[in-house]
């Protein structure tokens, strides 16, 4: 009995250590001693025309780190590779300082490289990987394959997640000026003159004019830097406009505090996503916004309803007239 | 000995008793309404407070415009000059435990006069008040 009892303990001994056994990660790559990690940097959507940055860290204990290799699973746009710099923060004053790592960057196609230059001390770096993101991934998902070899023949490699492309454009800074450069169009992301307006008939494209009046109204009220539509009669009365022309209403949304950090330029880690595009409604809305300021903005839903877009106020000069702005844009229908 | 046993026993019935009614006595349930507000004793039924925001989410209103006449129940306030009515997100205070209907802190049109009843804290006492935005001229 005793015999018995010991046999099905030893038997279940045996059980449990398999089965413990078979819980081992099969992914050895990174034990080794040529291991590697990714991060990534760039927090905002990822938007064409702009670039995703990642990190791409290697690490030897035998030999020193030869190559760092990356392939995006749709080739990027020009300005897509390894950057030949390393970083290491300075912790007398916390200041990134860049060290030269790599002796030559090449991309070609989707696969990008860097050569590590050749010492003693090269066993340890983090790589700068720059994807400009392509017009062909538009609304597709994009992942990334990074791996890096050693002077002893080994290789490492680790996968990205896929990470989805929006569909919005963006473009920044456009100076407008009042009774000058004033007439935007969102289908172009551009801002045009009148004479430009009628000359090549695109009053039909027109979304909104940009007008500046410190005060309105008989008491003299503040009205400031305003985005209005051309179907607005009351506040671009003066701007004589022809009668031949096409005057959609075009609905505005104002905003203090959609301070989007890649319209503004860093700051804020508030970003706006296809999605903030695709859902936000304008019922009701007015046909112009008005005392718009530095970091305020507004939703702008064009007359025919092709395009939503967020037009973001990087900076007014009520002295110039100006008001420098940066939109964001998704084409809804 | 037999009769000391059914004295305790009856003794323990009797906390048992007394401890069940404490208990279940104090779960009594406070009286809610559908929104799972509490209905209290108060019959106090008045505004104290409104404002109105803009798109933007800051107020539209001209600071030291706003007229609340609780005799009268009506609310006055002037927006500021350029303020889309159409489009106004109002927000008041009433006295404790009362409420408001419909809701407010929704997008309002306020092209014209609104009305909102004021419920006191015993749901029984309701007044009507009518809102009126005017634009600043």
């Amino acid at each position: 009995m005793t015999m018995k009892a010991n046999r099905s303990y030893l038997l279940l001994l045996a059980i449990v250590a398999v089965g413990l056994a078979s819980c081992e990660p099969k992914e050895v790559e990174n034990e080794g001693p040529l291991r590697n990690d990714l991060l990534k940097k760039t927090t905002s959507p990822a938007v064409i025309g702009d670039r995703i940055e990642f990190v791409y860290a290697l690490g030897t204990l035998e030999g020193t780190l030869k190559t760092a290799r990356a392939e995006a699973s749709i080739p990027g746009a020009v300005g897509t590779g390894f950057s030949r710099y390393s970083w290491f923060t300075n912790r007398s004053n916390g200041q990134d300082v860049p060290v030269l790592t790599a002796s030559d960057t090449i991309t070609n196609g989707a696969v990008s490289t860097a050569s590590i230059l050749d010492g003693d001390n090269n066993k340890a770096l983090s790589l700068r990987y720059y994807y400009a993101v392509p017009e062909e991934a538009r609304g597709k998902t994009v992942s990334f394959r990074f791996s890096g070899t050693s002077s002893t023949g080994q290789e490492v490699t680790i996968n990205s997640p896929a990470y989805t492309v929006s569909r919005m454009d963006m473009k920044r800074q456009i100076t407008l000026k009042d009774a000058e450069k004033c007439y935007v169009s969102l289908a172009d992301m551009t801002a045009y003159t009148k004479e430009e307006v009628e000359q090549k008939g695109l009053s039909g494209k027109i979304d909104f004019v940009y007008v500046y009046r410190a005060t309105l109204g008989a008491n003299k009220y503040a009205f400031g830097h305003a985005m209005v539509s051309l179907a607005n009669g009351t506040y671009l009365s003066d701007l004589n406009l022809p009668a031949s022309w096409t005057k959609t209403p075009t609905l505005l949304d104002k905003r203090v505090d959609v301070k989007d950090a890649q319209l503004r330029g860093g700051g804020f880690d508030v970003y706006i996503d296809d999605t903030d595009l695709e859902r936000t409604t304008f019922t009701n809305s007015a046909d112009f916004a008005y005392n718009l300021a530095a970091d305020q903005g507004a939703f702008v839903r064009s007359g025919d309803g092709t395009y939503v877009a967020y037009v973001f106020v990087n900076s007014v000069n009520n002295t110039a007239k100006t008001m420098t702005v940066s939109i964001k844009r998704l084409q809804v229908k | 000995m037999q009769r000391t046993d059914m004295k305790r026993r009856f003794i323990y019935t009797l906390l048992l008793a007394v401890s069940s009614v404490c208990l279940f006595g104090s779960c009594e349930k406070t009286p809610v309404d559908a929104d799972g507000l509490l209905i209290t004793q108060r019959s106090q039924c008045f505004m104290t407070f409104f404002d109105a925001l803009g798109s933007d989410h800051r107020t539209v209103l001209v600071s030291g415009s706003t007229q609340i006449d609780t005799t009268a129940l009506t609310v006055k306030a002037v927006a500021r000059f350029g303020t889309n009515l159409k489009r106004i997100k109002p927000y008041s205070s009433v006295v404790t435990d009362a409420i408001v209907e419909p809701n407010m802190g929704i997008w309002t049109d306020f092209s014209t006069p609104q009305q909102y009843t004021v419920v006191s804290g015993n749901r029984k006492v309701r007044k009507t008040y009518t809102i009126t935005i005017t634009l600043q001229q």
